[in-house]
């Protein structure tokens, strides 16, 4: 049965935004190529020093769709001289389109790297009077389940120091009614809309991605085995390696979209978990979700949250993703998405440099929903200033040279 | 709905801890009905990740400001009393849906707990302006805590029940209703859940007490008016503005829900104003 969808699906696939499109020549970096899966291979150069004297014309040119928005400036935005520019890389020059699912026939190409987070954008349309979406590297939607969810009782967010919980319990139409509702919409979009799916067993999971897979305006599924608010539902599956590489080669069989893996930061050790997801067949990895907290009403004296827990976001968080990102960058090979208290161009750098080839904000937009477009803007801008017809040479750079180092002594918790 | 920089014209402690500020924006003052709110960046942002919802208190539609009142509960509102004139405070606005009146009410009832004034404020001006007559229940702990009539339009009647009995009658707000229930032709308010809560199963048996029809019943062939909608809102006699924590503030996040009788409802996209048969009263809020 499994097969017989897989035939009917395969082919050239009605993936809107790409369709004729001709396919970019920038790949992902690959840090780690040629590695065996579950140890850690060589680090290639490419994550090495940034090459500012790479000529403009060198870089990929076959990306003509330079996204519409002001010409950048050609001076960086932390005030940084140009060192050296070779002429003629502007703003505009500067491709920053990134392939999220190298391994997939026809890729996850996105037109630059910064998504928004799940649960933040609701399905694209809500910010829509005050943000270009379509300028944005991709949205991740709601957490989506195969029947609808009513969520939890309120209140269900708080602020907190450098940060806010929230407990929305996953609050969603259910698939069918975002296949309705949204998926025709996103279809006409040239922005891609990855799905986020969550469920309460394998079956669930299995369920939404079948009903996902084919549908015009879903560009791909990034797959919540990680949110901490529902009891039963992420947080089996994201803490234990088995239960994370069952749910995420199930799907895998099940569909042939891009498939991203969402990692939970409330782990002992990441990166078995991180190298069994990309053995079941994961085309990325993005990290991290939330990390599980509560909080106390002061009047009352009583758990704050209608939930009692709830998930911990913003930039509070920002270290612990920096170091999640970090360590799975050096354990596998196929992308990661670094997401995490992202709110300006130094985060993002930093999560690039720890190893991410994509960001994804989140809290920030909250508030300021001008954020997502603004690192695209600035990032542009940065390359620009140093000469980079990309931002993947400044992919990695923070990962030890050798690999195995800082690996084997397990994760650092020594003050 | 647009994000702008409000430039601060005034800012003045009218109570103590209560704030009232005058803002110049254009686009607030020109769009905003009574009932919406601004979602507020609070001006020196370092450490807060969230906006602040805020009702417009006011509008000057001709000298483009809207006025802020707000009282300070915590860090943001503490930050936001410290802006100056000439600051400048983003805003996102106006958001959410407003209150809704019949065109056949003439006896408008408002509503307020404490703060709760703020949210029904615009639609004391708004009613005045469109030649109703408008009553204001107002209730307080005590005393100090009493909006300043001087801050209202003559033409307002204005009765202050305050707990303590130090002002006015002795009580609460709600106990003041039921002398004005026939009165009015449609009744709006905000405050704190518990009175809202109780205004509400006052309202549920009004109808029974008083033998009138309610407003706006449906006649002869008018198509059925879908639940949730502006004209259901319309023909409701009580019609509450609820607070909720919010994310977004713009339908995205699910944060600020309250329960309806039909499941979750977003304060920010679906309220805050909601018609009270909308709402769950016995859920948690
Ligand atoms: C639609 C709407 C309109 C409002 N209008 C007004 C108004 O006109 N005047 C006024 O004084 N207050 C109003 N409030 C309440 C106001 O938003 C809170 O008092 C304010 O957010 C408190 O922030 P803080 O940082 O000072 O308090 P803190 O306690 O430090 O805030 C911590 C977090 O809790 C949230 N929070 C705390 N209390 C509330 C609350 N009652 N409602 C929503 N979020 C809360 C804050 O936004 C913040 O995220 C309104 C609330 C809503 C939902
Ligand atoms: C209100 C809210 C709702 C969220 N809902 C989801 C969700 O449905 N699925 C999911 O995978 N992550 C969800 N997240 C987690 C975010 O996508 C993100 O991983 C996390 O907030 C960390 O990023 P940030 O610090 O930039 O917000 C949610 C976060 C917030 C704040
Ligand atoms: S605050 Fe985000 S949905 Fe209302």
């Amino acid at each position: 049965m499994k097969r017989r969808r897989s035939i009917v699906t395969s082919g050239p696939r009605a993936r809107s935004p790409y369709a004729g499109e001709p396919r970019l020549g920038l790949r992902a970096p690959r840090n780690r190529a040629g590695g065996v899966p579950g140890t850690p291979g060589a680090p290639e150069t490419t994550a090495g020093t940034p090459a500012p004297g790479r000529a403009a014309g060198s870089g990929p040119s076959g990306y003509a769709r330079v996204p519409g928005g002001a010409p950048s400036p050609v001076t960086g935005s932390n005030g940084m001289p140009v060192a050296g520019p070779v002429p003629g890389i502007a703003g505009a020059a500067v491709d920053l389109s990134v392939d999220l699912a190298p391994k997939r026939p026809g890729g996850l190409v996105l037109q630059n790297p910064v998504l928004v987070a799940s649960g933040t954008f609701g399905y694209g349309i809500e910010y829509g009077e005050v943000v270009d979406v379509q300028r944005l590297g991709a949205i991740c939607c709601k957490g989506t389940t195969l029947k609808p969810r009513a969520g939890n009782p309120p209140p269900r967010v708080t602020e907190t120091p450098g940060g806010m919980l929230n407990s929305i319990g996953l609050q969603n139409p259910g698939v069918d009614a975002v296949i309705e509702r949204y998926a025709p919409l996103w279809a006409g979009w040239q922005v891609p809309v990855l799905v986020n799916v969550a469920g309460e067993s394998i079956d669930d999971y299995v369920g939404v991605a079948q009903r996902l897979d084919g549908v015009p305006g879903v560009a791909g599924i990034e797959l919540n085995i990680s949110c901490p608010n529902v009891g039963k539902g992420g947080l089996q599956f994201a803490v234990d390696r088995d239960a994370a590489a069952a749910v995420t080669a199930a799907v895998r069989r099940a569909t042939d979209l891009p498939l991203l893996v969402k990692l939970s930061p409330n782990v002992t050790d990441i990166r078995p978990i991180a190298r069994a997801i990309e053995d079941a067949g994961a085309d990325a990895i993005t990290a991290i979700n939330t990390l599980s907290g509560i909080a106390i009403d002061r009047g009352t004296g009583r758990p704050l949250l209608g939930n009692v827990y709830g998930g911990l976001s913003g930039p509070a968080i920002r270290p612990v993703g920096l170091r999640i990102v970090y360590e799975v960058a050096q354990v596998v090979s196929i992308p990661v998405v670094a997401i995490g208290g992202i709110s300006t161009l130094d985060d993002a750098l930093d999560y690039l440099a720890a190893g991410a080839i994509a960001v994804q904000v989140g809290t920030a937009i909250f508030a300021d929903p001008e954020v997502p477009l603004r690192l695209v803007d600035e990032l542009r801008a940065y390359c620009a200033a140093r000469g980079l017809s990309s931002h993947l040479p400044l992919v990695g750079t923070a990962l030890p040279a050798r690999p195995g180092r800082p690996s084997a002594k397990g994760v650092e918790y020594r003050p | 709905m647009r994000l702008l920089d409000a430039e601060l014209v005034e800012t003045r402690e009218i109570l103590p801890r209560q704030w009232l500020q005058r803002y110049r924006a254009p686009w607030l003052a020109a769009g905003a009905r009574a009932g919406q709110f601004v979602h507020v960046r609070t001006p020196d942002y370092s450490g807060l990740v969230l906006r602040r919802p805020i009702s417009i208190n006011t509008v000057d539609r001709v000298a483009g400001e809207i006025t802020l009142h707000f009282r300070i509960a915590g860090k943001g509102t503490e930050l936001l009393a410290r802006a100056r004139p000439g600051d400048t405070v983003p805003m996102l606005g106006p958001l959410g849906r407003p209150f809704e009146v019949d065109p056949r009410t003439h006896h408008v009832l408002l509503i307020a707990g404490g703060l709760g004034v703020a949210g029904v404020r615009f639609l004391v001006d708004e009613s005045l302006e469109a030649g109703r007559q408008v009553t204001l229940l107002f209730g307080a702990a005590t005393a100090g805590d009493v909006y300043p009539s001087t801050l209202l339009p003559d033409e307002v009647e204005y009765v202050v029940a305050t707990e303590d009995g130090s002002l006015g009658q002795p009580g609460r707000v709600t106990d003041l209703l039921p002398a004005y229930e026939a009165w009015a032709d449609q009744a709006f308010a905000c405050g704190p859940y518990p009175m809202l809560s109780a205004l509400a199963s006052l309202a549920a048996g009004r109808q029974a007490r008083l033998g009138v029809a309610r407003l706006g019943r449906k006649r002869g062939t008018g198509r059925p008016v879908p639940p949730g909608s502006p004209q259901a809102r319309r023909r409701s006699w009580l019609q509450v503005s609820m607070e909720q924590h919010m994310g977004c503030a713009v339908g995205a996040c699910l944060g600020c829900v309250v329960w309806g009788v039909e499941g979750p409802l977003r304060v920010c996209r679906e309220g805050p104003v909601f018609a009270a048969e909308e709402i769950a009263w016995e859920e948690p809020a």
